[in-house]
């Protein structure tokens, strides 16, 4: 059977480069199909893992107290703007009134710039207190140090840095004990942050500054947005939200009838809400993309069609020469598998390149297990679509096919 | 008792648009190795048919059809492409060679159904076409050979699974008479070297190269007359 094999193939080789335009023709159909399956799971699983790698700054034993709901809810958009703002002090009650606050700090946060000297980044940066950092595992000084509870205290006009902040403003000096400015206040950095790369690929964790909550409040006061965040002491994420929710109604004064006023967030919400969103692009994707297949797939079929029309009286002549209906199938198929075959790896390195080419702005490169997915793909729509007009070629009579013009 | 084919009431019937047709209608024939027989007729009279049927191409509506002790009639589509690849040469009269393979190709391609390997074929391939004397043109597509030439490599393609019967229906139709007297130059040899041959011709000086000729008229055989003494060959 192998050397049957091997005539099977040179003949179908034969056959699709000897009709290059045709076999070009339909093969799009089949590039294109194989291109967005692979483009599109390519772009979902670079998404996956950025999302991944984003939610490690969302540690899931955090929980971070807000005004709003990260992801909407169902709330009026005037009432969510009367929601009375959170205030610094629910940090010390949290810590006072809940059983699983391991460490808890305010987050009030703002955009503006920072200048030092002829330079200057557009950043944003965040007032809160040294527990900060017990708070968030990602966030890490690499270079000097973080600021005290006296500073915290005193107001002192002191400075951590994220590393695109560094960068943009000191590009070749070295940025501890110098000074730079917000407005007219000037600050003296003390350390610069671990670099953390992109959240989701599409804005900087770097670009940030990080100073004492009390001199945030006295220099830039109410200004800006303010939150709470906890990092809880249990595996038990839910008991110790439902607690924490308790203890913030009874902060804000709620009446067991009135509605929240305040959202806890937590890496786990925007995992439900990624994990919808993903869905909606993969299932819309996989809608379009099974759509171009079957296209696809027609095309080769049809000209499977035209082929076994075509040679007609080659058939008659192979019958003759003592070719079995199972050997002609399978010469056909195998052509129609080749061309899907071709086809598929040709869209595979379209996509390739292309997510090559994403890969500059959004992660994005191709598992591997997907290729192979996409190959086999390739094959069995080829198996699909040449086995009818195989089994025809097959089942064809030799009188009658020798006699064919 | 044939020692090659026996049809015995072979008919072959068409029905076409209601009215039947019968291309065969009651063959009676026997055959022996190394017999070397024309058939002709008029146009319409079943030459094609019963050359078909003979090569096992095609089915009797009704009758016994034994090659070599097996029962044809009644054989399914794998065992007759099996009978046709390892016991029948055909030759066309159209040539009917593979266009985009060369000669040596072509008339490997009956040896790759027989599943040979490739040395094996190629050998066998090449011994085939330097029996016609086409040693020189072996890597030659049809469309750089002569007629005649093109019938020589079908011929070497029909011989080269040493079957037990050669069958060539108007193997000269398509040929000036120069040719067609070379491709029947080779036909002779082979029939010499031991090999049986069935030929069909329209020509009565075609026909006098074999040994025995058939006249079909109608579906049925009207004379069956030996022409030379056979001579046997001793190989
Ligand atoms: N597939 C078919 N369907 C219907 N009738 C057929 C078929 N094949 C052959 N016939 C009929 O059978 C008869 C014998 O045909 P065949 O081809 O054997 O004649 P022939 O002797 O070879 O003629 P020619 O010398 O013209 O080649 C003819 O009447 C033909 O019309
Ligand atoms: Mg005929």
């Amino acid at each position: 059977m192998i050397s049957l094999f091997w005539e099977n193939l040179r003949i179908s080789l034969g056959s699709i480069f000897g009709n290059k335009s045709r076999s070009i023709l339909t093969a799009l159909g089949i590039v294109i199909g194989v291109l967005s399956v692979t483009l599109m799971g390519t772009l979902i699983s670079g998404l996956d893992r950025t999302f991944e790698k984003s939610m490690s700054f969302l540690a899931r034993d955090v929980l971070i107290i807000s005004r709003m709901d990260w992801f909407g809810g169902d709330m009026d958009w005037w009432e969510l703007r009367n929601r009375p703002r959170i205030k610094e002090d629910y940090v010390e009650q949290l810590r006072e009134k809940s059983q699983f606050v391991a460490a808890v700090a305010p987050m009030a946060e703002r955009g503006g710039s920072i200048i030092r000297g002829d330079k200057r980044i557009d950043t944003r940066f965040f007032g809160t207190t040294p527990e900060y950092m017990a708070t968030n595992e990602s966030a890490d000084v690499i270079t000097g140090r973080y600021f005290t509870d006296g500073e915290n205290r005193s107001g002192a006009r002191v400075m951590v840095i994220g590393g695109d902040v560094a960068d943009a403003l000191f590009p070749d000096e070295d940025p501890i004990d110098k000074y730079v400015k917000i407005g007219s206040h000037k600050f003296r950095v003390v350390g610069i942050l671990k670099k953390q790369g992109k959240f989701m690929g599409m804005f900087s964790l770097d670009n940030q500054a990080v100073l004492p909550f009390g001199t945030y409040q006295r220099l830039f006061s109410r200004r800006g947005w303010m939150n709470v965040r906890v990092k809880v002491n249990t595996d038990n994420y839910d008991e110790a939200k439902e607690e924490i929710y308790g203890v913030m109604r009874q902060l804000r004064g709620l009446k067991p009838l009135e509605k929240d006023d305040f959202a806890i967030n937590q890496s786990a919400t925007m995992e439900a809400q990624y994990k919808a969103i993903k869905l909606a692009i993969g299932g819309t994707g996989l809608f379009i993309t099974a759509l171009s297949l079957i296209v696809g797939g027609i095309g080769i079929m049809n000209i499977m069609f035209v082929s076994v029309k075509e040679r007609t009286k080659e058939i008659g002549v192979r019958k003759a020469l003592g070719a079995t209906q199972s050997m002609i199938l399978g010469q056909f198929l195998m052509e129609a598998v080749l061309i899907c075959l071709i086809a598929g790896l040709v869209g595979m390195g379209l996509a390739g390149g292309l997510s090559l080419l994403i890969n500059q702005f959004f992660p994005s490169s191709m598992p591997v297990g997907l290729a192979i997915g996409s190959i086999i793909l390739s094959v069995v729509i080829g198996i699909v679509s040449g086995l009818v007009p195989s089994y025809q070629a097959a089942r064809l009579d030799p009188i009658d096919a020798l006699r064919y013009e | 008792m044939a020692d090659l084919i026996s049809l015995k009431e072979i008919k072959r019937h068409y029905d076409v648009g209601g009215e039947l047709v019968r291309a065969l209608d009651g063959i009676d024939l026997t055959i022996n190795h190394n017999e070397y027989i024309s058939i002709m007729g008029p146009s319409g009279s079943g030459k094609s048919t019963l050359m078909n049927m003979i090569g096992c191409l095609d089915t009797p509506t009704e009758g016994v059809y034994e090659f070599e002790g097996e029962l044809v009639h009644e054989m399914d589509d794998n065992q007759l492409a099996s009978i046709r690849n390892r016991k029948i040469g055909f030759v066309f009269q159209t040539f009917n060679l593979l266009p985009k393979a060369t000669a040596l190709r072509n008339v490997e391609v009956p040896l790759i159904y027989a599943n040979m390997a490739k040395n094996d074929r190629i050998e066998k391939a090449k011994k085939a076409l330097i029996a016609v004397g086409l040693e020189e043109r072996m890597h030659h597509k049809p469309n750089e050979l002569s007629g005649g030439q093109r019938q020589r490599v079908a011929i070497a393609r029909a011989l080269v699974n040493d079957p037990s019967i050669i069958l060539a229906d108007e193997p000269t139709g398509n040929l000036d008479s120069k040719s067609g007297i070379e491709i029947m130059k080779i036909l002779d040899k082979l029939h010499h070297a031991g090999n049986t041959i069935i030929l069909v011709t329209h020509e009565e000086y075609i026909a006098e190269h074999a040994d025995r000729t058939i006249n079909l008229f109608d579906g049925k055989i009207k004379e069956d007359r030996q022409t030379k003494k056979r001579k046997r060959v001793v190989t």
